[in-house]
């Protein structure tokens, strides 16, 4: 053994499960990702989690995962359930961690748009030093992409290609949009710029809350990160430089890892 | 004598020395095991989801409670769900007496709006100066258990809150509540600091945070316990310290131009900002209530105070919901590093 250390991040979101198995080869030197995945978090409770005590046992073997070093979590299920046999840190942290790790920058206000979450960090030299998110509704989430796009008849990543000309959508619920949506499928919009639209009503959300929030880079991670429309309204909207990480959707289980070996070592 | 209901603070002093006795239906309301049911109740006779837990609950806590015949509502200095609130009450046969506080806090206007009020209640100034003596040795203790908690760290953020909460009607005995207020700062002043006992945690500053709790009082009191779980306390309750009217002043009129609660945001800030100071507080939670007005103040107090703040919404009677507790510990993680 030359300190070889595996670290498994699992970042227990509202829509699903991410995981991240890294491994520092040698003492001292950088991780690198061994695996990543991701399951319907609702699978996962059902399939792979079990109660014991006041934690919750997730079944590794079953997941197909080796035994690791070390176990970090994160996520929504923090409050509610912590894993047995690990640490767990707040949420806003693992990203914070994980986008200092991806990204190699130190200032930066980090963006985070998940399947009900909107997150907006503000970071200075690497450490959080304010934060907003959502509250009490998820308009401006990943659930509101998959809706959309499934009214529009379109794949995640078709919708993800049209920001020109956006039709205006003004509902502010994800659940009334689609009937919004419906109405302008009828007045006879192309579908290019429905799907625009739905983009365009996303980072209309969003700038709202970054405006307190100065600086010259934006960091963009969540599932909604692999929407190229939206990165592109985003850019344009804000006037900041866009940094999409590698793994946008995995930023908080690689914060877990990153975290994980900060605390070993 | 009666009960007189009350929508929030207003000079109790006259319901007092007119004999009658006041009672706060938002205490009523929140420390009563069925508080979610109230909400609902209101909802059932027609009140819009998209309105204030508080101002739902307050209506069903009145008509649950017949012997409550009249009601003081405050007209202005309050927010306008309060105007509509009273109304269906009025449809329901009780008796409004309106009370405004002048929004310029001109001492004119606040003295004849007390007048009025005397004059619907019965009394007059010789037994309100009369009850302000009284009222104001019980406030005395209150403010004893504040400044045990900021200073000598003795009394918990919940203990601090109900206390002070409670000054708004005095639990509608004065003299009972000042002997409950007695027996607990004797207990207090033998205990040990919390700010030792309080497990930190958190790692980075190894000490407990102090945190100061602005904006009306929270619709879910378990937040004051969590927070203690995760090594912070509440040492400074804004609006609740309000209420316990800590002003030296023997005019009546002057004292409720000095509660801050009910006239412009910037008197609050002023007030806020000295006790950041006083008592060192590490960070602010400000509170609003979903559907409210003050969620807009939220962005004056972010522009004016120069202290990390945390913007917590609440809504309905039901505990601390999962993203609140996300939010509180990522922002006590924050203060804490």
């Amino acid at each position: 053994m030359s300190g070889q250390q595996t670290i498994c991040g699992i970042d227990l979101g509202s829509r699903s499960v991410k995981i991240a198995l890294m491994q520092q080869r040698i003492a001292g030197e950088g991780l690198e990702i061994l695996r990543l995945e991701s399951l319907d978090t609702i699978r996962f409770y059902r399939e792979y989690g079990r109660k014991h005590g006041e934690k919750l046992a997730v079944n590794f073997e079953a997941l197909g995962l080796p035994v690791v070093d070390h176990l970090v979590s994160t996520g929504y299920g923090r409050n509610t359930l912590e894993l047995a046999g690990g640490d767990a840190i707040p949420e806003l942290k693992a990203h914070v961690m994980g986008a200092v790790y991806q990204t190699g920058l130190k200032d930066f206000t980090l963006v985070d748009l998940g399947g009900q979450d909107s997150k907006i960090i503000q970071v200075r030299k690497g450490k959080m030093i304010d934060f907003m998110t959502n509250d009490k509704c998820a308009a401006s989430s990943g659930r509101y992409l998959e809706n959309m796009a499934s009214i529009l008849d379109l794949t995640l990543e078709e919708l993800g290609q049209y920001s020109d000309a956006p039709v205006e959508l003004s509902s502010t619920c994800a659940v009334f949009g689609e009937s919004e949506l419906i109405g302008k499928i009828v007045e006879g919009f192309p579908l290019t710029e429905l799907a625009a639209g739905v983009n365009a009503t996303i980072v209309k959300r969003i700038l709202p809350l970054l405006r307190p929030f100065a600086g010259e880079a934006l960091v963009f991670t969540g599932g909604v990160a692999h929407n190229n429309a939206v990165g592109k309204l985003l850019e344009a909207g804000s006037g900041r430089r866009i940094v999409i990480p590698i793994e946008p959707q995995y930023n908080g289980a690689i914060g877990c890892c990153v975290e994980g070996l900060e605390t070993r070592a | 004598m009666s009960k007189i209901g009350l929508t929030t603070t207003v000079p109790v002093e006259v319901i007092y020395a007119a004999g009658d006795t006041p009672v706060d239906l938002n205490n009523s309301f929140i420390t009563s095991s069925e508080a979610m049911r109230r909400v609902e109740e209101a909802e059932l006779a027609g009140y819009p989801r998209n309105v204030c837990g508080w101002i739902k609950g307050l209506y069903s806590t009145a008509l649950r409670n017949p012997e409550i015949q009249r009601i003081v509502a405050v007209t202005q200095g309050d927010c306008s769900n309060t105007h509509a609130l009273m109304e269906t009450w009025q449809v329901e046969g009780i008796k409004i007496i309106p009370f405004a506080f002048p929004y310029d806090r001109d001492p004119d206007m606040l003295r004849l709006q007390i007048n009025k009020f005397m004059e619907a209640m019965g009394t007059d100034w010789e037994g309100v100066n009369r009850q302000k003596k009284r009222l104001d040795q019980v406030r005395a203790l209150a403010w004893e258990i504040d400044r045990l908690t900021w200073e000598e760290n003795r009394v918990s953020g919940f203990e601090n809150h109900l206390y002070q909460v409670s000054c708004s009607d005095f639990n509608g005995d004065p003299e009972g509540f000042a002997g409950e207020m007695q027996n607990f700062i004797q207990t207090a002043c033998k205990r040990e600091p919390l700010s030792d006992q309080v497990r930190s945690g958190l790692r980075g500053k190894g000490r407990e945070i102090r945190l100061g709790f602005i904006g009306v009082p929270p619709i879910f009191p378990e937040l004051y316990d969590f927070l203690e779980q995760h090594g912070a306390r509440v040492v400074f309750n804004e609006v609740q310290r309000q209420f316990s009217m800590p002003f030296e002043t023997n005019d009546v009129v002057e004292q409720y131009r000095l509660y801050t609660y009910p006239y412009q945001v910037f008197q609050r800030i002023e007030d806020i900002a000295t006790e950041i100071e006083r008592r060192r507080l590490d960070g602010i939670i400000h509170y609003t209530q979903s559907f409210c007005y003050r969620q807009i103040e939220d962005l004056i107090i972010r522009k004016k105070l120069d202290c990390p703040i945390l913007t917590l919404e609440g809504e309905n009677p039901t505990g601390l919901d999962a993203r609140s507790k996300m939010r509180l510990e990522s922002f006590l993680s924050m203060i804490g590093s």
